[in-house]
């Protein structure tokens, strides 16, 4: 039958090691890389002077800092468009036909954008527990810019290092036969209200930071910032429509691997005809603007009443001024008689007893955390530093001497990429 | 009008731009606007980071409106709160400011506001 709405099979490759060869390719579960070709392709961009590829693997003694984005591999295989559409592949709409995924791989992209950092990956030890990023097949760029960049134009080029390798990376496994294919289909509005009638209706409001340097996400290669809040295939995310331009305060930053595999999107597909009927995604962004947060929390709302849902699932990103927008959307989607859940992280001090957002409402009374923060962690020493490790002591959620002569670093949990994300991708929890 | 303790932001719109020059640190910053949210400005930028801690950067810009009306108590709640937040965050100071880090978390509050200022 004939689908109307998006249709798309995600063919799993598994890959269950990385290596370095002559010639880059998937085979028996390990990916293959050919070091020179990706340097090449980094080195294309004339922003960069030199450039190196590293990898990382579970179990490693290695530690990654700064990390600025995770990527993941995946190619279309079937289907319009290309994965990171707007970015790097044209503007076609995507999230219909097939991709193939590169599962247990990732492309890191480190730099120095500024002085002060964030982003840490352990690949073993007490911090490679906080972080889904060290059970991955990681390949690390590091990428020296030339001297007069600037750190929008750095920033910029480290971005678009990171979907260049990834694309090249997934181009390996188009002509492979996946070792799993999940299928996700969204019918259109008029058909999806009415499949599954003894069910809830529920939506999913994507929140996506949009405030300036390091702290940007793009829609189709559009800057969030200036977007209203709009609806999107749950598809579309998966082939990469939205990308991370940002990484300050580590922690609770969405990185383009997070909106490729959003856990949200997922559990709602799993439970889609089962306990509730999964009817779409609204994204929305975070600006600075006061007037700007009225504006697209009154559209989230105005949305997800047109969509007629009966509640309505929010994550946030980031942390002090979007907890405002958070607030903001769930009063108002609450005053359309539409219920909320909101999944957002904690600042709740070194002790836990502070107030935990920047803001609060009674209307908020279901709300799911990914953790506090403020945590203080103990990381031991590494055998091997990916990246720039004169950077922890000022890095974010470091302090003064956080940094230990033995190599050892002492900081809140917020240093460490992906520890207390809001989508609710980590790992652990306190059951 | 912007209400700032950033040299950067100063220089690039004093001339263009009313604004307030601050000496003192972010809570200072926070603390003149709340006192001209007394006064009956209102709040036009949200006045926390999104993600630069208020312990980890000493720089703020705030926009509030140019003209005064009566107390607008959103723009109250807002500024009440961001100094709650802010006194919790400043029990653990960051450490370590070279010369290369000021003036980067300069350039990071500049380019927070000027998205605001859509330039």
């Amino acid at each position: 039958m004939e689908v109307n709405g998006l249709k798309l099979e995600l063919g799993y490759i598994f890959i269950k090691d990385i290596q370095f060869a002559e010639k880059s390719k998937v085979e028996n579960g390990t990916l293959y890389v050919n070091k020179e070709e990706v340097k090449a392709i980094i080195l294309e961009d004339q922003n960069f002077k030199s450039a190196d590829v590293e990898l990382a693997k579970p179990g490693e003694s290695v530690r990654i800092m700064p990390v600025k984005d995770v990527i993941e591999p995946r190619v279309k295989v079937e289907g319009p468009g290309g994965i990171f559409p707007g970015m790097v592949s044209k503007v076609e709409t995507v999230g219909s036909g097939k991709t193939n995924v590169l599962k247990g791989a990732a492309v890191i992209t480190t730099g120095k954008i500024v002085g002060f950092q964030e982003g840490i990956i352990d690949m073993t030890g007490p911090g490679a527990e906080y972080t889904p990023f060290s059970q991955t097949n990681n390949l690390v760029l590091v990428c020296e810019p030339i001297e007069s960049l600037k750190q929008h134009e750095h920033e910029k080029a480290l971005r678009f290092a990171g979907y260049k390798v990834a694309m090249y990376l997934g181009e390996l496994a188009k002509n492979m036969t996946p070792d799993q294919v999940d299928t996700f289909e969204t019918p259109t509005l008029v058909e999806g209200i009415k499949m599954y009638p003894e069910l809830p209706r529920v939506a999913y409001v994507c929140m996506l930071q949009s405030q300036g340097l390091m702290h940007d996400t793009y829609v189709y290669g559009v800057d969030a910032k200036q977007t209203i809040s709009t609806l999107i295939y749950p598809t579309e995310m998966m082939d990469g429509a939205i990308v991370s331009g940002n990484c300050v305060s580590a922690c609770d930053k969405n990185t383009t691997y997070h909106h490729l595999n959003n856990p949200v999107v997922h559990d709602l597909f799993a439970e889609h005809g089962k306990t509730l009927n999964f009817v779409g995604v609204i994204i929305t962004n975070e600006n600075v603007y006061l007037a700007d947060k009225e504006r697209s929390s009154n559209w989230s709302a105005k949305l997800a009443e047109y969509l007629g849902v009966d509640g309505v699932i929010v994550s946030e990103e980031g942390f002090g001024n979007p907890d405002t927008d958070l607030i903001m959307n769930c009063k108002k989607i609450e005053n359309k008689g539409i219920k909320t859940v909101l999944i957002t992280d904690e600042y709740a001090g070194r002790d836990g007893t502070s107030q935990s957002l920047a803001d609060a409402d009674v209307r908020a009374n279901a709300v799911v955390t990914g953790g506090n923060a403020n945590e203080v962690i103990e990381l031991p020493p590494m055998d091997k530093i990916i990246g720039h490790v004169e950077v922890a002591d000022v890095i974010a959620g470091g302090f003064d001497g956080s940094l230990h002569a033995d190599g050892s670093i002492t900081a809140e949990l917020q240093v460490i990429t992906g520890a207390t994300n809001e989508m609710g991708f980590n790992k652990l929890s306190a059951r | 009008m912007i209400i700032t303790n950033n040299e950067k932001v100063y220089d690039k719109y004093k001339d263009k731009i009313k604004i307030i020059f601050v000496q003192g640190g972010f809570k200072d910053v926070l603390v003149k606007t709340r006192d001209k949210i007394h006064e009956g400005h209102e709040l036009l930028t949200h006045p926390l980071s999104s993600s630069v801690k208020p312990n980890e950067t000493p720089f703020k810009s705030v926009m509030i409106s140019d003209d005064k009306r009566s107390l607008n108590l959103d723009s109250l709640y807002i500024i009440e709160n961001s100094i709650m937040t802010y006194d919790n965050f400043s029990k653990h100071k960051f450490g370590m400011m070279t010369d290369q880090i000021t003036e980067d978390f300069k350039l990071i509050d500049l380019t927070v506001l000027e998205s605001a200022l859509n330039i």
